[in-house]
């Protein structure tokens, strides 16, 4: 079973990634589970219509009786989707919110277990314990970085190697979703190749990623001739297959600096 | 989508000992010799103090404000390295606190890092579990994962630990929002009320239902009925009824049964009746029921010590109920449980840890004293 984890600055496109990589898995046969780590829960809407669901910490909260089925969904081709939910900005941590739902989950549910592949889409960096707890608790066996060539998501990405690195964590790759940077894709190849890693995707910007996720959707369920749905399939394919990785050697932020021009 | 919530449980806003003291204490019941509290240096501090006296050593990480936003485990590398020099322990138990728990602390990295030679209990629990029982299923999971429980054992203390519970929310600590702290009776106007039953010659049921080490003073009051009873020249017939198995439970608590059945002895106390372990004090209410229906039915009046809102009402009706806790917020529920007659052996707890034999409780003080007042 492969149990994989995208990390990557706030809003650089980690969700979309990993609906479109669980959606186009579930088409190639594969048995997936998503699990939403953010307190946004917007992980799996758009493999389950446009539908937001119930998150474990939102039971919590209302100190009900958790079962599975309140808290696990099916959406596109059948992939389970969970979403761990959390605290208002600013209140409470998020981080150990992570680590609560996720023990709640592997009790009431059978879920974490029985399938091909699980995605932990989890916030936007290893800023606490918490937020590292899929794999300090050995949850993930695989680690993606996700980045475009701009600085600020490059030093995300960076910092978030220094956490993997400092945890012992191996890297197997990292992903570039585009921002229309100038040398875009030659500076996070650079950048990965720096890490020890390599660059896997380079997912173009395309407005249709943002029109099917406002409808809903995912760009392998609504759109899926387009060219960019092949990139997120062939992405799919190279998780799957991928089995090298390395614990990441961070780079210093004046080499950061120098990659980025 | 969202389910329809179930009916909460109401809220108790009383303090009562959290599970991070469960688990301390659990820890001294599995004769561990130390116990780092990864947290604040104030974190359960009376009970830490206690423990300490009953030969369990605590000592903290003290995690500051710092720790908090930053994380403990230099700290905790650092005292489990101190501990092992200071005290050459047989085993070591790491109890987690609210801070380190909602930080995310991983025990068992900085166990991994200083790779001790003896076993090390990790235990990952804060104070906000509603049951403070989860302290010591927590507790205990992680000693059987670090192989000093057998899993029969830890079985058999699970279905203890949910009785347990369930009778704290019917008729214990947890069965009411708020519950007003009382001394209870007068010690003095029960033990005269005893005497006078004892003079009529009524029948008496007399059960030790303790919790663990506190049997020690417990044990004392219904030793001191059975002897005033004898000094009075009493023609009543005394049923002693004690959850004193000598054959059931940890270690340690197998050990404060044989102490406590062995003074009872010396004191020319017969127990009529083994009712179950002094781990067992949840469970042993059915036994009693039963023992009084089939061998001792009419009955003029019980004494119940220890842990008397375990006891269920069913075969007690119509007799004088006289019961003694140690929980000040007990009387009310033993009251409305239909108790004629409730008291508190304050502060017995902290008087029990740490000893092998009875101790003197007040209320058996007190009898005595009027016994042989009403002798001269």
């Amino acid at each position: 079973m492969k149990q994989i984890a995208i990390y990557g600055k706030g809003g650089i496109g980690k969700s979309s990634t990993a609906s479109n990589v669980a959606a186009a898995c579930a088409d190639e046969g594969y048995s997936v589970t998503i699990i939403g780590c953010d307190p946004k829960s917007d992980s799996s809407i758009t493999l389950l219509g446009g539908h937001r669901i119930p998150t474990v910490m939102e039971l919590m909260q209302q100190r009900v009786e958790i079962t599975e089925k309140d808290v696990v969904f099916e959406g596109y081709k059948g992939v389970k989707c969970v979403e761990v939910g959390g605290p208002e900005p600013g209140i409470g941590c998020a981080g150990r919110g992570i680590i609560v739902a996720i023990k709640t989950l592997q009790k009431i549910s059978t879920v974490m277990q029985d399938c091909d592949l699980i995605i932990y889409d989890v916030p936007g960096d290893i800023v606490c314990g918490g937020f590292a707890a899929p794999i300090r608790k050995g949850l993930v066996n695989d680690t993606y970085v996700l980045t475009s060539g701009e600085y600020m998501p490059l030093y995300a990405a960076n910092n978030i190697c220094k956490g993997f690195a400092r945890l012992g964590n191996q890297l197997n790759g990292v992903i570039c979703n585009s921002r229309n940077a100038e040398n875009e894709e030659a500076i996070v190849s650079a950048f990965a190749r720096e890490l020890g890693s390599d660059l896997l995707a380079f997912i173009p910007k395309d407005p249709i990623v943002q029109t099917c996720e406002r409808a809903g959707f995912s760009v392998i369920e609504k759109e899926p001739e387009s060219d960019i749905a092949k990139v997120y399939r062939k992405l799919a394919r190279t998780i799957m297959e991928r089995d090298s990785a390395c614990v990441p050697e961070p780079v210093t932020d004046a080499r950061l600096r120098e990659l980025t021009g | 989508m969202s389910p329809v919530p179930k009916p909460l449980e109401p809220l108790i806003m009383h303090p009562r000992p959290s599970s991070i003291v469960a688990a301390l204490y659990t820890l001294r019941d599995l004769d561990v010799d130390v116990v780092i509290l990864h947290g604040p240096a104030g974190c359960s501090f009376k009970h830490a103090r206690l423990l300490e006296e009953d030969g369990l050593r605590v000592v903290t990480t003290a995690l500051d404000e710092s720790g908090f936003v930053f994380g403990g485990h230099d700290e905790l590398v650092n005292i489990l390295n101190k501990v092992i020099e200071m005290f050459d322990p047989e085993s070591i138990g790491i109890v987690g606190t609210c801070a380190s728990m909602i930080i995310g602390e991983e025990l068992h990295e900085a166990v991994l890092e200083v790779n001790p030679d003896v076993p090390v209990i990790e235990v990952e629990v804060h104070a906000g579990y509603r049951e403070n029982t989860k302290g010591v299923i927590i507790a205990l999971e992680s000693a059987l994962a670090a192989g000093i429980l057998s899993e029969e054992e830890f079985e058999r203390q699970k279905v203890l630990l949910n009785e347990a519970t369930e009778v704290e929310k019917r008729h214990g600590a947890a069965s009411k929002e708020y519950l007003e702290p009382s001394r209870g009776d007068t010690k003095y106007t029960v033990a005269k009320r005893i005497i006078q039953l004892l003079k009529e010659g009524k029948k008496c049921i007399n059960i030790l239902n303790a919790k663990k080490e506190t049997g020690y003073m417990f044990a004392d009051i219904n030793a001191a009925v059975n002897q005033v009873a004898k000094d009075l020249g009493s023609d009543s017939v005394i049923v002693n009824m004690a959850n004193l198995d000598e054959n059931l439970g940890l270690d340690r608590v197998r050990g404060h049964a044989r102490n406590i059945a062995r003074d009872l002895k010396g004191m020319g106390v017969e127990v009529h009746e083994i009712i179950g372990g002094l781990d067992e004090y949840p469970v042993t209410g059915k036994t009693v029921s039963k023992l009084i229906a089939e061998k001792y039915p009419g009955f003029d009046f019980a004494v119940i010590t220890g842990v008397p809102h375990a006891i269920p009402m069913d075969n007690l009706e119509g007799m004088e109920i006289i019961s003694v806790t140690n929980g000040p917020r007990q009387v009310l529920p033993l009251k409305e449980m239909g108790h004629d007659h409730v008291m508190v052996e304050i502060d017995l707890h902290p008087k029990t840890l740490g000893v092998s034999n009875i101790v003197e409780s007040e209320f058996g003080a007190t009898l005595r004293e009027l016994a042989r007042e009403e002798m001269q």
